[in-house]
């Protein structure tokens, strides 16, 4: 039985920037002279060195110190211990790191520095308002026909310069986890509020909207067997260096050519693309005037998109699956994905005739260099499609003749178990901390792989197995504190403790908008820096998100130096708080 | 599949066994030279070897060879093995000493060699803690080569190679050798081999044949090298020469799914963590003073003009380092190696005194207890500083722990009143002293010492007519035999001397559940030494007679009950102390034991269900089943049982290291007086000597708690135990420092300061190691204003963290090798 974790209003910054010369910094924060602090005998560690601290001010009981390298807030009454102390850096709290006069104004601040000023406001916000506040700049900002990745922008840090187009290579991978969070924001208002509440209603729209962008990757290309295409771009948006693409026309598709399709010596080739694509998907690019022969659809698609892919045909049959024109589409497309991939011998076929980079589940692919380690995961992802399969359609036959014989011939449940051996068996053999060795993109694969099989599974001894199987991965999780990652856990593992406090400090700390500005970590004097096997640097102590970079569930937080996804010019989709967000309270975690 | 076989040359050489060092040391030379020899002559040979005091020895005495030596190591002909200073015990040493082992090896082999070993051996190390593949990864070294126990010993750890993990988190590639560290002669080769190469059948992957002439050293001999040579040729062509790196390279390669073991591998020879209590109580003595000592030097370089003796420390740990080799600590060498043994930690803690001292007394400099006329003409007795009448003398009472202190201190003369920093009374009792001097009465008070700090305290002399006598009441009181303070309710048992009952008056929990505190002597007549095949010491074959239980002391600050045992020629004194805070009683023995052949133990019971018994390991804790085996641990053992309200009792030592738990009852082994170096008891009828007879004297306390043992605090109660406070005498003189002071701040209590020194690459760089002591994830804010830094780190349950620190403060996490060496 789950004690729901009581999330309270909690501040959150917000900052304003004023370039040097700009009129709109007061005359008198020009002409503050701050006195020099004295730290002797600070209780906490300061994120930046004593002596280096040239300015102070307070608000209130709070108090501020401004150094040449950021601007420390301390607030020696705040109630979690992490909000005692705050840092505020370059570029995503301040122009730049040099704070030369702090000027109180009521609760807030302004920070004079060598470019300009900041005026910081910390306002009182609930989680679920945070989670208001960044869809509405997800939908506003970010939405590309119902895809939610990234975009970039014309200007630093103004969102409505925002680019009219710009794909991610995981596009599929990406909405997918903003679909799943919506979802179970709409199952959280309709239990809570009743269907027919307004907000309910709109929930609903905007999670329909993002499940079927999702189930129109499954049909975009048009081949009609199965295949799911990573991302598609329309005729008016340039089509980047990046991969392999496809043009449509006239019910022919063809490889256009890039660097990557070159190098294949696939440019030019044709094929079939005369399939239709369900009129109800097709209206997310017909609505904007496109039809089907303005696609370019891009292929070599992953076993992430896949994976993801699956999870949310489960969680939309069970939560949308009332509507029944999508619930319709839902079957038929599961059905068609996973009888492409047993077709294919556990693969997914390009067009080329080929398997693509990464999505392979074979065992003719584990048994290769590359795939002895990939294959745990690859083998719980694969025996979580059936089951999922099995789950949305209501039938068996082919699907458990599959499921059985993986198990009980080919080992994929005992590979399933092996993640954390095979990782730092590859990793010692390199020559590597395992921690420099894992792509950081495969915890929320492993999450949605692992959630899945042991959701669906009821065979004891197997769901036993799967278990340990996700505590393998637990491994190199854990530190992260991602409610993202840990709530799935506890659900499909209820024996299992997660830090519901650590998650709340999550949520408090998150900044609300998701603009990549970064942070500046180099040089803090409060935070050690590790040297690993290999080379990489990782600090010692995972931040709070509001000083650690941005990213989506797919970087190491405890990196020091992993760049954000485009810095000021970029803002990104709200699924990383949306979906621990709805996830946990839907499912009782927090109230 | 790989079906190669490894020859792993070699020669098991311990220093100390059956012979003293010097012998030891002239077979490592011989031993080492041969092994060139061999080299020369056999193409494609290589030997691995171990413990870097070995090659130190060799480097000073015959420093050509080293040169040898050198270069075949760099040709990969030689190869060194286990970055530790010996093959230690792997059971008692504390987590402090292996990260010394690692520590100053290491950095001797990068020097000498330019490379740091890669894999970890003890190969004939009775024992192995469940943390050692943290404290061995820590010190650089991912994978590990053990043997014991054996097959026969412990058939549940997995045979060959398998993984093995630490409750941290960490792990290493570990090989278990089937038979034997040193196969030589044809005949064992013959028995041996057509084994192993069964084994790389059944296993498909490659096997280590250690090869080789050991114990008292030797190597690989002509006669077999060239019998390998025959069999290479003949039928065992997947025999190549090879090293532990070598083999633990190609089987990393090689994609294998291992089994894992996540738990100690124990027992071998279970009598070795309590035969030879003199050296065991030495090991314990020696780390905590050091580790204590090096703090106290670090903060007071750090503060003022005293040198840094990072140097010296180096020296006294490499003792140390050396007494921990698997035949000294664990009690099974000879008589007359001990007498090197003594001196050879003599050695080492005299430069800890030494060095406490001084950082001490610089500390002490600093610190303002000058008060206004004490310098006015006097007579020469009220000068005298000890007695002056007229002014309290100061005393500064240090905390070498990172955590508050509150505990009694003892200076050597009788008080009138005992005040704080800040001129409140506290609790102070004039008590026996150990001298038949002036007035017998020396003063225990009670300080409480903040966080690896200071407090100063004045003592009015007990002859002082310019103050009042203290009042102050502590809450103890006593009733025949009965002792209570405000927290626990004590009765004796006037017939057996032990503990009749113990109350918590919180609650009214009783926690005697049977027999508690009645010495117990135990026949150890059929275990050798080590009790080679045998793992209870269950025949109890009496129980010491009691002699008397009087209250000796009954004060403001304590109450002190003393019990007096017998036993045939044998006697035992306890004074059962309890302090008026304490919620643990504190037990001072005297031990007279002259009954060969014997084993002492004092057990303690608590009634329940389910009981479970605990016990602290290096970096850690451990539980284990109620079975009554012999079990090693460092400062405590607990045994806790109960439904949902659960309740136990830890016993805390300052020189012990063996316990057995037969179902409730925790049994702490006080000594085991058995023939020094009595291997499979084969014994001649001679007038032997016994390595534990004679007096001992050591303190154990008594804890009570509710809950289980790792939340009870038992980690800090212990700590403190072994890490006492020390009350240091000063002068009446200005300084810059307050009269109380801190110079750490951790906020968490579960994270603890083991060591706090200086880089050994003498950049001035200060070193912070912290270890999580719970076994609960935690993220911990760290403040050492002496350091200029104050830093987050988070921490893995039970996981042990080395910080280095710059001149500006500025942090980097490394490992036990301080950033000097990366793997």
């Amino acid at each position: 039985m789950i004690k729901p974790y009581k999330l309270k209003s909690h501040v959150c910054r917000f900052c304003t920037f004023f370039q040097a010369g700009d009129e709109k910094i007061p005359e008198a924060l020009l002409k503050t002279e701050n006195q020099k602090p004295d730290l002797e005998g600070f209780a906490y560690p300061l994120p930046s060195k004593k002596s280096d601290y040239t300015c102070y001010a307070k608000t209130g009981e709070i108090e501020w110190y401004g150094a040449s390298n950021g601007l420390t807030r301390y607030d020696a009454n705040a109630e979690r211990e992490e909000d005692i102390v705050m840092y505020f850096s370059a570029p995503r709290d301040l122009l730049d790191n040099n704070v030369k006069a702090i000027m109180p104004d009521g609760e807030n601040v302004w920070v004079l520095t060598d470019t300009g000023a900041a005026y910081i406001e910390m306002r009182l916000v609930d989680a679920e308002e945070k989670a208001d506040i960044l869809l509405e700049e997800t939908l506003k900002y970010v939405d590309r026909r119902g895809m939610v990745s990234q975009k970039r922008l014309f200007e630093g840090r103004n969102l409505e310069s925002i680019k009219p187009y710009g794909h991610s290579d995981n596009d599929g991978t990406f909405t997918g986890n903003f679909a799943f969070g919506e979802m179970f924001r709409y199952a959280t208002f309709k239990r809570e509020k009743g269907e027919e509440h307004p907000d309910t209603v709109k929930a609903r729209a905007v999670a329909t909207r993002a499940v079927e962008a999702c189930l129109l990757l499954l049909h975009i290309h048009s081949r009609g067997d199965g295949f799911a295409a990573r991302t598609y771009l329309c005729a008016d948006e340039p089509v980047p260096d990046d991969g392999l693409f496809l043009r449509i026309t006239d019910g022919k598709a063809t490889c256009l050519k890039t660097t990557d399709s070159e190098k294949r010596g696939v440019t030019g080739t044709v094929i079939d693309a005369s399939a239709p694509v369900p009129e109800r998907l097709a209206k997310l690019y017909t609505e904007k005037g496109y039809t089907i022969n303005d696609i370019i659809y891009k292929a070599d698609t992953s076993s992430d998109e896949i994976t993801h892919h699956f999870i949310n045909l489960l969680t939309a049959h069970e939560i949308l699956g009332d509507d029944s024109e999508l619930d319709e589409i839902i079957v038929s497309s599961t059905k068609k994905l996973m009888m492409h991939i047993i077709d294919h011998g556990y693969e997914l076929h390009d067009f080329t005739g080929k398997p693509t980079t990464w999505a392979k589940w074979s065992t003719s692919y584990f048994n290769t260099e590359f795939g002895w380690v990939d294959g745990t995961l690859n083998s719980a992802q694969l025996l979580m499609y059936l089951l999922v399969t099995m789950k949305v359609t209501g039938e068996e036959g082919i699907w458990r003749e599959h499921y059985d014989r993986l198990i009980n011939e080919l080992g994929y449940a005992d590979r399933a178990e092996k993640h954390f051996d095979r990782l730092y068996q590859a990793s010692l053999s390199m020559g590597f901390d395992y921690f420099e060795d894992i792509m950081y993109g495969d915890h929320m694969l492993a999450t949605l792989a692992y959630y899945g099989i042991c959701t669906l599974e009821k065979d004891e001894k197997l769901l036993a197995k799967y278990r340990k199987g996700y505590k393998a991965w637990r491994t190199s999780i854990e530190r992260e504190h991602n409610p993202g990652y840990d709530l799935l856990y506890a659900v499909a593992c209820p024996d299992e403790e997660v830090d519901l406090d650590r998650h709340a400090e999550w949520f408090y700390r998150t900044n609300a908008s998701r603009l990549a500005a970064g942070v500046s970590l180099v040089g803090r004097h409060d935070v050690p820096v590790k040297k690993l096997r290999a080379g990489a640097e990782e600090i010692s102590t995972l931040l709070p998100p509001d000083e650690r970079f941005i990213s989506k569930y797919d970087r190491n937080p405890y990196d020091l130096k992993n760049e954000d996804s485009g810095g000021i010019m970029c803002v990104e989709s709200c699924y990383v708080y949306t979906l621990a967000y709805w996830f946990g309270r839907y499912h009782g975690f927090f109230e | 599949m790989n079906n190669k076989i490894h020859i792993i040359s070699n020669a098991h050489l311990d220093p100390i066994w059956l012979w003293r060092w010097q012998e030891g040391c002239g077979e490592v030379l011989q031993t080492f030279r041969s092994a060139v020899e061999r080299i020369k002559e056999y193409k494609g040979m290589i030997f691995t070897c171990s413990s870097a005091s070995y090659y130190k020895w060799v480097e000073e005495i015959d420093p050509e060879l080293f040169e040898e030596i050198r270069k075949l190591v760099k040709k990969g002909k030689w190869v060194p093995v286990n970055g530790w200073w010996v093959q230690p015990d792997c059971n008692m040493p504390s987590a402090e000493s292996f990260a010394r082992q690692a520590l100053y090896s290491q950095l001797y082999y990068y020097e000498k060699f330019g490379e740091i070993c890669k894999t970890g051996y003890n190969v004939d190390s009775f024992g192995h803690n469940a943390m050692l593949p943290q404290l061995l990864n820590n010190g650089g070294m991912r994978c590990y080569v053990m043997m014991r126990p054996g097959m026969n010993e412990n058939s549940e750890i997995p045979e060959n190679l398998f993984w093995w993990d630490s409750p941290d988190g960490s792990r290493v590639l570990t090989y278990r050798i089937p038979y034997s560290y040193g196969v030589n002669g044809k005949g064992d080769i013959d028995r041996e081999l057509p084994l192993l190469k069964e084994r790389v059948k059944n296993t498909g992957h490659g096997m280590m044949f250690f090869f080789g002439v050991g114990n008292h050293g030797g190597g690989p001999t002509k006669g077999d090298l060239d019998y390998i040579l025959e069999l290479k040729k003949d039928g065992y062509e997947e025999l190549e020469y090879s090293s532990p790196d070598e083999y633990f390279s190609e089987m990393c390669a090689d994609r294998l799914d291992l089994p894992t073991w996540s738990d100690e591998m124990q027992h071998h020879a279970s009598g070795c963590y309590s035969a030879t209590s003199m050296v065991k109580q030495l090991n314990r003595k020696a780390e905590y003073w050091l580790a204590n000592a090096e703090k106290w030097n670090t903060v007071s370089a750090k503060i003022s003009d005293l040198p840094k003796a990072t140097e010296e420390f180096g020296k006294a740990w490499q003792e140390v380092c050396f007494n921990q080799f698997h035949d000294i600590l664990c009690g099974c060498s000879i008589m007359e190696a001990y007498e090197d043994v003594r001196d050879s930690m003599g050695y080492a803690m005299k430069i800890a005194a030494n060095e406490e001292n001084k950082a001490m007394l610089k500390i002490a400099q600093q610190v303002d207890t000058w008060l206004d006329g004490v310098t006015d003409a006097q007579s020469s007795i009220a000068r005298h500083h000890c007695r002056n009448l007229k002014f309290p003398r100061p005393v500064i009472v240090f905390n070498p722990n990172s955590f508050e202190v509150e505990a009694p201190v003892r200076t050597y003369h009788p008080s009138r009143k005992v005040e704080d920093s800040e001129g409140n009374e506290v609790l102070f009792q004039n008590v026996r002293s150990s001298r038949s001097n002036d007035s017998h009465l020396d003063t225990v008070f009670n300080a409480k010492v903040p966080a690896l700090g200071y407090a100063t305290y004045w003592l009015w002399h007990e002859d002082s007519e310019f103050t009042e006598r203290s009042t102050l009441d502590g809450g103890i009181s006593a009733e025949g035999l009965t002792v209570e303070n405000k927290h626990i309710k004590v009765e004796f048992d006037g017939e057996t001397g032990g503990i009749k009952s113990l109350v918590s008056k919180a609650d009214g929990t009783e926690f005697v559940g049977g027999e508690f505190c009645v010495p117990t002597v135990v026949d150890n007549s059929q275990p050798d030494t080590w009790a080679h095949n045998i793992f209870k010491f269950d025949k109890t074959i009496g129980k010491m007679s009691l002699k008397s239980v009087e209250l000796v002391e009954c004060g403001a600050l304590r109450a002190v009950m003393r019990v007096k045992h017998t036993y045939g020629g044998s006697y035992l004194t306890q004074d059962f102390i309890l302090g008026a805070d304490s919620k643990n009683i504190r037990v001072k023995c005297r031990v007279l034991w002259q009954e060969p052949l014997t084993i002492l133990k004092m057990p303690v019971t608590v009634e329940g269900e389910n009981p479970v018994s605990t016990y602290e390991i290096p970096a850690g804790f451990i539980k284990r089943p109620c079975n009554g085996e012999e079990e090693p641990a460092l400062t405590w053992g607990d045994i806790t049982a109960g439904g949902e309200n659960r309740k136990g009792v830890a016993i805390i030592s300052d020189a012990k290291y063996s316990y057995d738990c037969p179902g409730n009852t925790l049994r702490l082994t006080m000594l085991r007086n058995s023939i020094f170096a009595d291997h499979y008891s084969d014994r001649p009828d001679a007038d032997f000597s016994y390595c534990d007879e004679g007096i001992h004297r050591f303190e154990y306390a008594v804890y009570p708690h509710v809950g289980e043992a790792e939340d009870s605090g038992i980690q800090r109660i212990a700590a403190a135990f072994n890490s006492k406070l020390v009350a240091v005498p000063v002068s009446y003189h200005k300084g810059t420092m307050p009269l109380k002071k801190s110079f750490i701040s951790i906020n968490k209590p579960n994270i603890r300061l083991e060591a706090f020194k200086f880089c050994e690459d003498g950049s001035g760089d200060v070193v912070m190691r912290l270890c999580e002591t719970d076994g609960k994830p935690v993220k911990a804010a760290i403040v050492c204003d002496v350091a200029e830094a104050g830093f987050y780190a988070d921490f893995r349950k039970l996981e042990v963290k080395t910080f280095r620190i710059n001149s500006e403060g500025y942090v980097t996490e490394t490992n036990y090798l301080e950033g000097i060496v990366e793997e």
